[in-house]
């Protein structure tokens, strides 16, 4: 009985289904939708691409069609149910065709196809912030299944702070996208970096009395229990009138070295005159690169103002330092890119997993691409260290953080493109020639969650399995643990 | 004759069970309208799905929608409290009849009622703190739940269908209601013991009671983002800032104490006692009446705050002004207004073109706002100042950390819109916009704004951005306002002038020198004023300064070369006159010995008016 029901609902539901209309006029345009999903490459193993058709009419037909499925819905609202989804990815392309009645008459808008190519992790893990300046009250770091649209929360700092003394919770990061070896930091209250190595939970406090600050943006070491961090002294100030929020600047930087296997901590580059920033390690891990810029005023209390009024000078230079993973000796660092040079500034270099491509953040000036208008990203052919503007992935609003695929063929960035001040989550792939295809936004089951969200994505980082601690066990152990103080070990090489 | 006697005394409790939510919904509409357009004013309620399902998210988000639901309809007073104290009044008349409470005591079903009102209209200042999406009317509709939930496990006297109608009402409940439900739960027991209902059935409820109390904040919370130790509070206000706990909570708490006790009242008259009953239900009315009026939050300087921050809103310039004027008048000549006061005043004069001829015609000072907890300046206006000053960059700051703190509200959606217009980003107008379409009330006003976005030049023409843009003439700079909005706005415009300056511009930034009492960049603005203004006559203050700086300085060219008025020269010679021979030590003593005319003028702000605490 019930063999024969299953389908008969099936095909009840398919007679029901909105049919295309037989008789039409035809228009050259494409549908204005959100999020803008028209001809972009998606991995096979997304969620439903779901999108609101924004031209103004009586009522709606869309008709996606890959190989012999097809699937149609009715209205404004494009939701595809994950069943229908997974049958129209297995093809290579997905066709869509949209239909507008408006005043009895129904157009057929110009067909646009959303080309299915490589698999892509299927998970990723962010921070949800408020867009404050210097407020947060409920931060979360949450995971998200992206090849459907469940998401949950990894740690959240309100389990964690008691009223009177807040709680930041930031920079979650991953060794390859294993969630067993990973860390994020907890400052203030119960404050102290969160490391997760070999599943187990750890604790430790990276401030040494040899250097300036705890860790703060973490690279790990591809093959090694090594974690390369910088150490930051920040400030950050308010813009009267512009499109940019706020100026941070770092009193002072460092980069560290933390060997988790030892909880030692040495110093990488602690130049007094040149603040260096942003460590990220080559794909084999024998190479470092970060980004410096030579800074010259006497440390004391006028330092911070006179960053300030200097801000425009603070050009960030990209570098790189070899390394041998197994002696922990260092080679001489080399310049990549003169900012100083070029009247700009290059942050955040990330190396693909293959170990060709790198992609930095570029702007005009200083060390915080997420608050300047002007940041943009460049794509490295580490090859021969020619460069590029990614202009693929660009837009006129703020690009900032990036992170690579696990299999390197997909590039997750956080962008302000939307509306210029809440960092959405766009994904793009990258071919064999280091070109970028049209980014498209992270499919949310509501199409409109983009738009309705007052929260900012922040810090995304791809994971090829979800994070097993939970949120209540991160919390109580959090709450119940003092942070074990590094030892500073002297650095090798040079 | 005894029928009509009980029935007078019937009456009696009638008409003062009547006359009290009367007298209390004219009160709040005379006295305390402000307030409640300030309540609402810093609530915000969505018809719209998206939102809704926000609230599903955690236990007592529904009563929390409820709450907000409600508060929208203070945009109208008048209809926001009524609503309200209907919903009061259906509190304590259901408490008397659920309860069966006694006509003598009658007037007790009403106190939980009156700690709400006290509660809420306690508040002052911590309106600006209130965090808790709903508080306003959530207190009564947790009540109002509480009552529902005792009627409904009453109805069965089945001990097995009593232990399920419990355990359901108990988990549904805190899933809607939080608190209120667990507490609900406790008086549903004491209720229990007082019903004919079996000894088995009895020890089922409690049991079951017992459990969902204990079980149901552990099982909710564990499955949401929450610290296990707020599970059982949930749907009361929590801590903000520096409120001590006790004082968001304590009264709530209380009023579900004394329905828990109401429910193990005696039913039955006091048969026989002819005055008694009269005498209990007087003395409880007294009771109420007097500590409400005690209680009840009347500082005069807040409700002017409150009218002076709602006509600058609303762009009423000459109205922030004449609130103040009549404020002041009606106090000592010693009265200072508080720094929320003075910023406002002086902004509607810039805004007025006034600045020159009555900044200083106003009392200044830095009367403390009467209040037990912080509550920064910038949390209270700092949204306002920063628009209307020119310096969009403070207003979007302040708007995203109030939200941060304490939630979105109208008036900060309404600021952000407006700087996101101001800024030409038409997809973050369109954001907030669509936030307030799905409004009752600010619906038309998103309509409105909407063709600014789309048609720039409408904004010369259109308020508020008409008197914005001329002082939105200036370079972007950097600084920092940790000190505090007043004080980033005082060194905005003592900062360095824009390339192409404004009129009004002129003006401001010549007021602000004033105020530092800097001579050097007082002459650097005054001419400044004098190119771009180009007055017939020069306003009266900027004379006075003037005047003064030559003086000092001796400077028989400007004195020679300036056009000032007798008067101005006649104020001045009197008030070194009268200064020489009094001498003051400071403004407390100077008030009492100035006359008004020499108060009011920048020769007394030069040299008594120091030391203000800006904020």
């Amino acid at each position: 009985m019930k063999k024969i029901t299953i389908p008969a609902f099936a095909l009840l539901l398919a007679a029901c289904a909105p049919k295309a209309p037989s008789a039409y006029d035809k228009t050259d345009s494409v549908p204005a939708i959100f999020p803008d999903y028209t001809d972009v490459t998606i991995p096979r193993n997304i969620a439903p691409m779901n999108f609101l058709i924004e031209d103004d009419a009586d009522s709606y037909i869309t008709v996606l069609k890959s190989g012999s499925a097809e699937y149609s819905v009715k209205g404004s609202q494009v939701r595809i149910s994950q069943s229908k989804w997974k049958e129209l990815t297995n093809a290579p392309e997905i066709n869509v065709q949209v239909y507008a009645r408006k005043n009895g008459k129904w157009t057929a808008y110009a067909p646009f196809k959303m080309t299915v190519s490589d698999e892509i992790d299927p998970y990723i893990s962010y921070r949800i912030i408020p867009v404050a300046v210097e407020s947060y009250e409920k931060l979360t770091i949450r995971q998200r299944n992206i090849t459907n649209f469940k998401e949950k929360v990894v740690v959240s700092n309100t389990m964690i702070q008691d009223n009177a003394q807040g709680t930041c919770i930031n920079c979650h990061h991953y060794q390859n996208g294993d969630t067993d070896n990973m860390m994020f930091h907890v400052r203030q209250y119960k404050g102290g970096t969160i490391l997760v190595l070999d599943g187990k939970l750890n604790k430790v406090n990276m401030k040494t009395d040899s250097t300036i600050s705890a860790g703060v943006y973490p690279s790990w070491h591809p093959t090694h229990d090594y974690i390369a961090l910088s150490n930051n002294w920040t400030h950050q100030s308010v813009h009267a009138a512009s499109h940019d929020k706020l100026e941070v600047i770092d009193e002072n930087n460092d980069i560290i070295l933390y060997n988790t296997s030892d909880n030692t901590v040495s110093v990488i580059e602690n130049d007094s005159s040149e603040l260096e920033c942003f460590p990220g390690w080559s794909a084999d891990g024998r190479t470092l690169y970060y980004v410096s810029a030579h800074y010259e005023a006497p440390f004391g209390p006028d330092r911070k103002n006179q960053m300030f009024i200097d801000r425009k000078k603070l050009h960030f230079s990209l570098y790189s330092k070899p390394f041998d993973p197994d002696t922990r000796v260092w080679g001489k660092k080399e310049l990549i890119y003169d900012a100083a040079a070029k009247d700009s500034s290059m942050t955040w270099p990330r190396v693909s997993p293959s170990g060709r491509w790198m992609v930095c953040c570029i702007s005009t000036h200083g060390i915080f691409p997420l608050d300047q208008i002007a940041s943009d990203f460049v794509i490295y052919d580490l090859n021969d260290y020619s460069y590029r503007y990614a202009d693929e992935l660009n837009s006129p609003f703020a690009e900032s953080y990036h992170s690579w695929s696990t299999n390197g063929k997909w590039l997750m960035f956080s962008t302000r493109r939307e509306d210029g001040v809440h960092t959405r989550l766009y994904f793009s792939h990258i071919d064999e020639n280091g070109h970028f295809s049209k980014p498209f936004a992270l499919p949310q089951e509501d199409p409109d969650f983009n738009r309705e969200f007052l929260y900012a994505f922040n810090i995304p980082e791809f994971m090829k399995e979800p994070v097993h601690i939970t949120p209540r066990q991160f919390a109580s152990f959090i709450s119940s643990t003092e942070a074990t103080r590094s030892k500073y070990e002297s650095k090798k090489g040079e | 004759m005894n029928q009509k006697k009980e029935n007078n005394k019937t009456s009696l409790i009638w008409y003062s069970r009547l006359i009290l939510p009367v007298a209390l919904w004219v009160i709040l509409n005379l006295c305390s309208a402000d307030f409640l357009l300030k309540v609402e004013e810093r609530s915000h309620f969505e018809f719209d799905w998206f939102w809704f399902t926000g609230f599903l998210k955690e236990p007592s988000g529904l009563l929390s929608w409820l709450g907000l639901f409600f508060t929208q309809f203070l945009y109208l007073p008048w209809l926001g409290s009524l609503l309200w104290v209907l919903l009061l009044t259906a509190s304590g008349e259901l408490t008397v009849k659920i309860f069966k409470v006694p006509g003598y005591l009658s007037v007790l079903a009403y106190i939980p009622a009156f700690i709400f009102v006290v509660y809420n209209m306690s508040m002052g200042y911590m309106v600006y703190l209130m965090n808790h999406p709903g508080y306003f009317f959530m207190p009564v509709l947790g009540y109002l739940w509480a009552l529902f939930t005792v009627v409904i496990i009453r109805k069965p006297h089945n001990p097995a269908a009593s232990l399920i109608i419990t355990i359901i009402i108990g988990f549904a409940g805190y899933y809607i209601a939080g608190f209120y439900a667990l507490a609900a739960l406790i008086t549903a027991c004491a209720d229990s013991f007082r019903s004919d209902r079996s000894r088995l059935s009895r020890i089922l409820i409690l049991t079951a009671a017992a459990i969902t109390i204990v079980l149901s904040p552990i099982l909710m919370v564990s499955t949401t983002e929450y610290y296990i130790g707020t599970g059982w509070t949930l749907g009361l206000p929590d801590h903000v800032h520096t409120v001590p706990l006790l004082r968001m909570q304590g009264a709530l708490i209380l009023a579900m104490i004394v329905l828990l006790l109401i429910s193990l009242l005696p039913h039955g008259e006091l048969n026989g006692k002819k005055y008694i009953p009269i005498i209990i239900q007087f003395a409880l009315l007294v009771g109420i009446i007097a500590s409400t009026s005690i209680l009840w939050y009347k500082d005069a300087n807040f409700k002017t705050e409150l009218r002076m921050i709602r006509a600058a809103d609303n762009m009423k310039w000459e109205e922030v002004t004449r609130i103040l004027e009549k404020a002041s008048q009606s106090q000592d000549s010693d009265w200072q207004p508080t720094r929320v006061m003075v910023t406002l005043k002086d902004l509607a004069l810039i805004k007025t073109g006034k600045d020159g001829d009555y900044a200083f015609s106003f009392s200044d000072g830095s009367c403390e706002q009467k209040r037990k907890w912080d509550v920064p300046m910038s949390i209270q206006i700092g949204h306002t100042l920063g628009f209307h000053y020119g310096i969009p960059g403070l207003c979007q700051r302040w708007c995203f950390e109030t939200s941060t703190i304490l939630g979105w509200k109208n008036i900060i959606f309404k600021y952000s819109a407006m700087t996101a217009i101001l800024f030409n980003n038409t997809a973050l107008s369109e954001k907030f916009l669509t936030k307030m379409d799905n409004t009752l009330f600010y619906r038309k006003w998103a309509k409105e704004q909407r063709k600014l976005v789309y048609d720039r030049s409408l904004m010369q023409k259109t308020a508020p951005y008409d008197l914005v843009l001329p002082l939105l003439c200036h370079e972007d700079r950097i600084t920092s306002d940790l000190e505090g909005c007043e004080t980033f706005i005082r060194r905005h415009f003592t900062g360095p002038s824009p390339v192409h300056s404004t009129p009004m511009y002129d003006r401001a930034a010549l007021l602000f020198a004033m105020k530092s009492k800097d001579p050097t960049l007082f002459w650097t603005r005054f001419v400044l004023y004098l190119d771009s203004n180009n007055p017939k006559k020069i306003d009266r203050f900027y004379q006075e300064a003037a005047y003064l700086y030559s003086q000092q300085g001796n400077s028989d060219l400007l004195l020679k070369a300036l056009p000032f008025d007798e008067q101005t020269k006649n104020l001045y010679k009197s008030f070194q006159n009268l200064a020489q021979r009094t001498g003051p030590k400071d403004l407390e003593e100077a008030n009492r010995i100035f006359p008004a005319n020499l108060r009011h003028t920048f020769f007394y702000y030069y040299y008594y008016v120091n030391n203000l605490k800006l904020f």
